[in-house]
């Protein structure tokens, strides 16, 4: 078993660094060479983390862990190599494998001739690698390494053209609320440390059961309560959940299976599985489920009346894909970890066959025999009925422009940060001030 | 001109608007039409440059790439000066020439070659040569130059993206494609828009209500600028907030074209969808025009006065500037040094000059550089083309026609693709006799198949639609299953994409669907062809197909033909294809289509003249006219003996797939089966060897191989889901060769010509003549047109790339999350296309050509203003002509050395990209 998991991580790893280090020492690949390679390997990875998952199922292990001495030792902080196999991180891995297979093979025509095929290509392995590591980390700190790697390559993708303007505007977005929440992340690891001298999830838990917890010098219940609080914090803007959800209808500006395979499928439920990894823990903390479940319903309330006003193809997926995995969060709140898992895999799968058949929906439209000329198509329209007309006309003006949560994130932002606003004001009058006195000192002379 | 304008009321502003909007249709109706077909009635160099300001793109290639063709000898010495020779025809002002005493074509020619950079600052010329230097500096001491763009600038737009970096990208155009995306949608959107009833006006002032209050300070702006103008129609509000701003009525046309054009995708479609309702998917909505310019004027201004307050600017001084970048000595003195460098003008030009007349020759050339060279460098590069296939076609050995031993007659379309087809045909079976006839068969007709209600037109945009044709299902019983069970599918199909995008019908869809989908996207992406046959096998199985036939015959008006119309039709295109007496027992109708998948462009790979669809009701209607005994009769009428035992079959050839696929085959007489089924095995070799040729541009190395190869490649490809290039469609069209087949039979075309067949001998009157170019050249011209602009500038005149394209309510596609609708073809498509305008070729009596032309509106209009070139071959003299400014002058084509080669698989194998024709057989 061992061997298996390994393998997944190192593969890929290999893979992305030879691909790094060709791209260093300018070697040209060929676009051959690449789609062979990607094929044979996304076929071991795939046919590696099956038999991983079979294993594991036989087996009827709960989890496995494997330690490694530890990466970096500073002082008293060690980078610990912990690792673990379990149904979650194994079924993710065989997911990741499959699908990213299935990309690689799609993206064989479809970026055929593009002059980033190779670009695409690196990003994709890189982020085959750090959905592995996120599979099988144990502690935050890797999984916080995995998280970057995954953020990173889809900021990159979605900057894909980054010849036009609006691309690169986008991707900004993007990145802006990834780091927002990656300070979660970040938070969380260090605030565990910090009380807990510990990043394990498991080590957590078992602290967290034990009941000599508050003789041991922990912190209080409250400050434990925190490093959950920072997980779900952190799990936000990789799900676009409220309020982090603005980014996700604008990162659609990608190659289609690039938009498919990170925000249909593997980067937007990474929010889900962190909180799966961490479901456990959740469990002492009644009041942080109840967050997720909030969070979790607002957004899939807030997605599907969004969503069912757009009218292009990839943002109505996007906000469909956030009514989901709100859904999901929601499931994870009341404890339904197996069925949140079940549907991760069924959604992921859906959403991506809908993002790659993307481009045919006028063909399908035009000939279903249903869909008549001169005749607005008829839709079992649900829980808009209930309202008059007028309010339902409000509504529909309201969920068009997302609620405002563009203009209401602004606000928000403007009005914490005006400490700094404040500053900078300040800070540009004093150099005018000093460029005066030294305009005139030196006129004087 | 001014004063029309002055006088201009606001309807005939809005008007001239119309005329020069984007014209593309919704994308499920996509016909290939002359993007700039408004501007016809301008001379072909001058109208590029017109709608190249309005459309910001540019009208050739990158000069790089022409000069990249001359490097390659593609464009050779002999080139330029015929290029020269045509382009100074029309522009001949020689003004500037004849002060640096040169002739007017030398000095084309030296500017060509010349690299002039007038206002670089910062570049410091190598001098090579210090007296000169010093010489020009002399002379152009104390003067300057001031290049200024004739138009004033009216919109603050620019200056604002100029100094502050403020675009409208990023302010008011995500607003807008919102609202309208939303009011144009068809369907696509789960929850309607609740006021398409109400129309986009009550939309616009309604939302602002809302957004007033949440949205940014232009916004708020905007809703004070509405209560302002509440009860005003929307043309009051657009002529008073354009004398409020101070734009004269002059520049009020340009201004809103230019405003509209910001978003010329929308435009176009708000445009088209309320003038032709009818072309809408599924419903156009209530919304006009003048709504839209006045919502775009509104948020313009608000936005405008938002940014003038906030950079503390005067308005006035914005709207109505002039731009003006001056050349001081030093730049002149560059720019004189250049020019007397460039041109290899001796020393001593200048000294017979004033300072003041050498500034005006710098401005000219400035100017001069700016506008012919690179036009120069096309009108060559097309030279280039036009010469080989013209000394290619003239020097053609055109053999005998022969008559006896024709097993059957296989009527194609003129489409360029099918030139290779039949190429083949006849190599294989030379007893096969092929002919162009269009691809409609002169039908103009609505079709319903049994399948969908929906009527199709099946004819050229040209041409009006105004008869219904359906196909029946000849058993009843069979067919209400069929039905029943195809609305079945269809409206789960619609209910299932509908509800895995909502809430809680989502969770059950996905839950459920999600575990089915991995099978069919696993199948669809690693085994598209058997994943194909799977689904009809299973679909055959659960709803088989039952056998139909036409219902042509007239029941009311509007419906179906009248023996006597039939005959019309049949009468037609026979005569076209010259046939009167001389039938074969076969003689089959090829229609044409393209299968793909994913692929939002079908459409546009179809039949051109058959609207863009597929061409198979048109031949199985047109089989059914032809089959008819009454109908025969009525052509012995009008001297077509049609013998008794000649049958018509109805096929049907996939230009993507190279599948022929024939109709009806039960109504044949038994005895033909035989023969027809030999035909059959012929025919299939065909189309592997045109798969095989077709292959030769893909760049997959297996394909290349073999012919049985290339079949099975070109098949996977129109079935892949990730394939953005089932087939390159029209790519490297260029010709249209009207005549008989003896005149290009033989004669490797590379699929760059169109081929209609015609018989000068039997049509004294040139009626038939006239049938065949209005039917034909017009859509030749429209696709070749298409092509050319979305080749030159794909970003501004197409579609971009593919890639990240996003189909928008069911109308057309945006890049990325939120942009304008793209108009034009994607670059996937026209990547290998070499833009040139047709030429076209007629084998017929000088006169009768003549008359066609000078008689027909738009054809006079693209001839005359060379939108395409004319070649005539006068049969009864025996002389070559060809149509030179406005006037057709007698040539004499020089007989280049032309490769010969065995058969066509011979020469796709030993010369893939060398040159375009060759002789064959």
């Amino acid at each position: 078993m061992e061997y298996l998991y390994l393998n997944l991580l190192v593969l890929p790893f290999v893979w992305m660094c030879f691909l790094g280090i060709t791209f260093f020492f300018r070697i040209k690949l060929t676009e051959n060479f690449l789609s062979e390679s990607v094929k044979w390997i996304s076929l071991i990875m795939s046919s590696l983390s099956l038999s991983l998952v079979i294993t594991v199922i036989i087996n009827r292990s709960q989890h496995i862990f494997f330690d490694y001495p530890a990466w970096i030792t500073i002082g008293e902080y060690l980078f610990q190599s912990r690792f673990v196999v379990d149904i979650l991180g194994s079924t993710y891995a065989l997911l990741t494998s499959l699908l990213i297979g299935i990309i690689f093979r799609f993206s064989r025509n479809y970026l055929h001739k593009e002059e980033g095929y190779f670009r695409f290509i690196f990003l994709l392995s890189t982020l085959m690698f750090g959905l592995m590591i996120i599979c099988f980390a144990r502690t935050l700190d890797l999984i916080f390494v995995g998280w970057e790697l995954v953020g990173t390559t889809s900021v990159l993708l979605i900057g894909y053209f980054y010849i036009q303007v609006q691309p690169v505007r986008h991707s900004l977005k993007a990145v802006v609320s990834y780091r927002l929440c990656d300070m979660g992340i970040l938070a969380a690891g260090a605030w565990a440390h910090h009380y807990m001298h510990t990043t394990d999830f498991y080590e957590l838990h078992e602290l967290l059961s034990s009941p000599h917890l508050h003789d041991s010098g922990h912190g209080g219940t409250l400050a434990l309560a925190f490093v959950g609080f920072f997980v779900i914090w952190g799990a936000l803007a990789k799900s676009a959940q409220l309020p982090f959800s603005s980014w996700l209808p604008a990162a659609m500006e990608g190659p289609t299976p690039s938009s498919a395979i990170f925000y249909g499928a593997l980067s937007i439920h990474l929010g889900p599985f962190l909180l799966l990894r961490f479901y456990d823990y959740f469990t002492h903390f009644p009041l942080l489920l109840w967050i997720i479940g909030i969070i979790g319903f607002t957004s899939a309330i807030y997605a599907s009346a969004v969503g069912r006003t757009r009218s292009d193809t990839k943002t109505m997926l996007a906000y469909a894909t956030i009514s989901q995995v709100g859904i999901i969060w929601v499931e994870i709140s009341l404890g339904f970890t197996q069925f949140a898992l079940f549907h991760v895999l069924t959604h992921a799968s859906l959403r991506t066959w809908q993002f790659l058949r993307s481009a045919s929906i006028i063909q399908d439209f035009v000939e279903n025999p249903v869909v008549q000329q001169h005749e607005i198509i008829h839709r079992n329209i649900s829980f808009e009925k209930y309202f008059s007309e007028k309010i339902r006309k409000k509504i529909f003006i309201h969920a068009l422009h997302g609620f405002h949560l563009d203009y209401l994130t602004q606000k928000t932002i403007s009005f914490l940060t005006w400490p700094l606003r404040a500053y900078f004001i300040f800070e540009k009058r004093w150099l005018d001030l000093n460029n005066g006195l030294v305009k005139f000192l030196f006129k004087k002379r | 001109m001014l004063d029309v304008h002055n006088t201009l009321s606001f309807p005939a502003i809005l008007t001239r608007i119309r005329n020069k909007l984007p014209i593309q249709n919704p994308l499920h109706g996509f016909v290939h039409n002359n993007i700039l077909m408004m501007f016809e009635d301008k001379e072909f160099h001058d109208a590029l440059s017109v709608a190249g300001q309005l459309y910001r793109a540019k009208s050739y290639w990158d000069l790089e790439q022409y000069k990249i063709k001359f490097h390659e000898n593609k464009i050779s010495e002999k080139d330029i000066t015929d290029g020269i020779d045509q382009y100074s025809l029309h522009y001949h002002d020689s003004a500037c020439a004849q002060k640096l005493g040169l002739s007017l074509k030398d000095f084309y020619h030296r500017l060509m070659f010349s690299q002039l950079a007038f206002n670089d600052d910062d570049v410091q010329p190598e001098i090579k040569d210090g007296t000169l230097w010093a010489q020009c500096a002399e002379k152009m001491s104390g003067q300057a130059l001031d290049l200024s763009l004739d138009k004033k600038k009216y919109r603050a737009k620019e200056y604002w993206e100029k100094y502050y970096n403020e675009s409208l990208a990023s302010t008011t155009h995500p607003y807008i494609i919102n609202l309208i995306s939303s009011f144009l949608d068809q369907g696509q959107s789960f929850w309607a828009n609740p006021y398409l009833k109400s129309g986009f006006w009550t939309y616009f002032c309604e939302d602002l209500e809302i957004v007033r209050k949440f949205g940014s300070d232009w916004q708020k702006n905007l809703g004070k600028k509405l209560d302002f103008f509440k009860g005003y129609s929307t043309e009051q509000i657009i002529e008073s907030e354009l004398t409020r701003m101070n734009i004269p009525r002059e520049a009020w046309e340009d201004f809103i074209l230019d405003l509209l054009f910001d978003l010329k995708g929308w435009s176009g479609m708000v445009n088209k969808l309320e003038v032709e309702p009818w072309q809408a998917t599924v419903k156009a909505p209530n919304i006009k025009l003048v709504d839209f310019i006045a919502a775009l004027l509104l948020i313009e201004s608000s936005l405008d006065e938002y940014h003038a307050l906030n950079h503390s600017t005067d308005l006035a001084m914005i709207y109505g500037r002039e731009e003006i970048t001056t050349l001081r000595s030093f730049q002149l003195t560059l720019a004189l040094y250049q020019i007397t460098n460039d041109f290899k003008l001796p020393h001593s030009w200048m000294n017979k000059l004033e300072s003041g007349e050498i500034v005006t020759i710098v401005k000219n050339i400035e100017s001069a550089e700016r506008e012919h060279v690179i036009r120069l460098w096309h009108e060559a590069f097309e030279n280039h083309f036009y010469r080989e296939a013209l000394s290619a076609i003239v020097s053609h050995d055109r053999g005998q026609l022969d008559v006896s031993n024709t097993v059957a007659q296989i009527l194609f379309c003129i489409d360029d693709r099918e030139e290779s087809i039949r190429r083949h045909v006849e190599e294989i079976n030379p007893a096969l006799k092929t002919f162009g006839v269009v691809g409609f068969f002169g039908l103009d007709m609505k079709f319903s198949s049994i399948k969908h209600k929906r009527l199709i037109a099946q004819c050229p945009p040209v041409i009006e639609a105004n008869r219904i044709v359906r196909e029946v299902a000849k058993d009843s019983v069979n067919a209400q299953r069929f039905l029943k069970i195809n609305s079945f599918i269809g409206g789960s199909d619609l209910s299932l994409y509908y509800m895995s995008r909502t809430l809680f019908r989502g969770f059950f869809s996905t839950i459920i669907l999600g575990l089915l989908s991995i099978v069919p996207m696993f199948l669809q992406v690693f085994f598209p062809k058997q994943n194909k046959s799977f689904k009809l096998k299973v679909s055959q199985l659960i709803s088989p197909v039952p056998a139909t036939e036409m219902d042509i015959d007239q029941i009311q008006e509007g419906q179906g033909y009248t023996k006597l119309e039939m005959t019309k039709i049949v009468e037609s295109i026979l005569s076209m294809c010259g046939l009167k007496t001389e039938f074969s027992k076969l003689v089959l109708l090829m229609g044409h289509g393209s299968s793909s998948t994913n692929n939002p462009f079908k459409q546009a790979y179809g039949c051109g003249a058959c609207g863009g669809n597929a061409g198979i009701s048109n031949s199985r209607v047109f089989a059914k006219m032809a089959n008819d005994p009454e109908v025969r009769v009525h052509l012995k009428d009008v001297g077509i003996f049609i013998p008794k035992e000649t049958y018509f079959a109805s096929g049907f050839h996939d230009t993507c797939t190279d599948e022929m696929h024939f109709f009806d085959l039960e109504l044949m007489p038994s005895e033909y089966v035989e023969e027809f089924n030999r035909i059959k095995i012929d025919l299939n070799k065909a189309c592997m060897l045109n798969a095989f040729e077709r292959c030769q541009r893909f760049s997959s190395p297996e394909a290349k191989e073999s012919p049985e190869k290339a079949i099975i490649h070109v098949r996977e490809r129109a079935e892949d889901l990730a394939q953005p290039r089932p087939e390159y469609g029209h790519s490297n069209n260029a010709l249209a060769v009207v005549g008989l087949r003896h005149m290009t039979k033989g004669l490797f075309l590379n699929r760059r010509s169109f081929l209609l067949t015609y018989d000068w001998k039997i049509d004294p009157e040139g009626e038939i003549l006239k049938q065949v170019i209005l039917g034909g050249i017009p859509v030749a011209v429209n696709i070749n047109m298409d092509y050319y602009f979305s080749c030159v500038d794909n970003d501004h005149y197409g579609c971009g790339s593919k890639l990240p394209l996003n189909l928008t309510s069911l109308l057309g596609v945006m890049t990325g999350s939120s942009s304008d609708l793209r108009i034009g073809l994607a670059r996937q498509m026209v990547e290998i296309h070499e833009p040139i305008r047709n030429m076209t070729i007629v084998e017929a009596p000088l006169e009768r050509v003549k008359k066609i032309f000078d008689n027909h509106g738009r054809l006079k209009n693209i001839l005359y203003n060379h939108w395409m070139r004319l070649c005539v071959f006068d049969p009864e003299s025996n002389t070559w002509y060809l149509f030179k400014e406005h006037e057709f002058q007698k040539f004499e084509v020089e007989k280049l050395a032309i490769k010969y080669f065995k058969t066509s698989k011979e020469r796709v194998i030993k010369s893939v990209t060398e040159d375009d024709f060759s002789e064959i057989g």
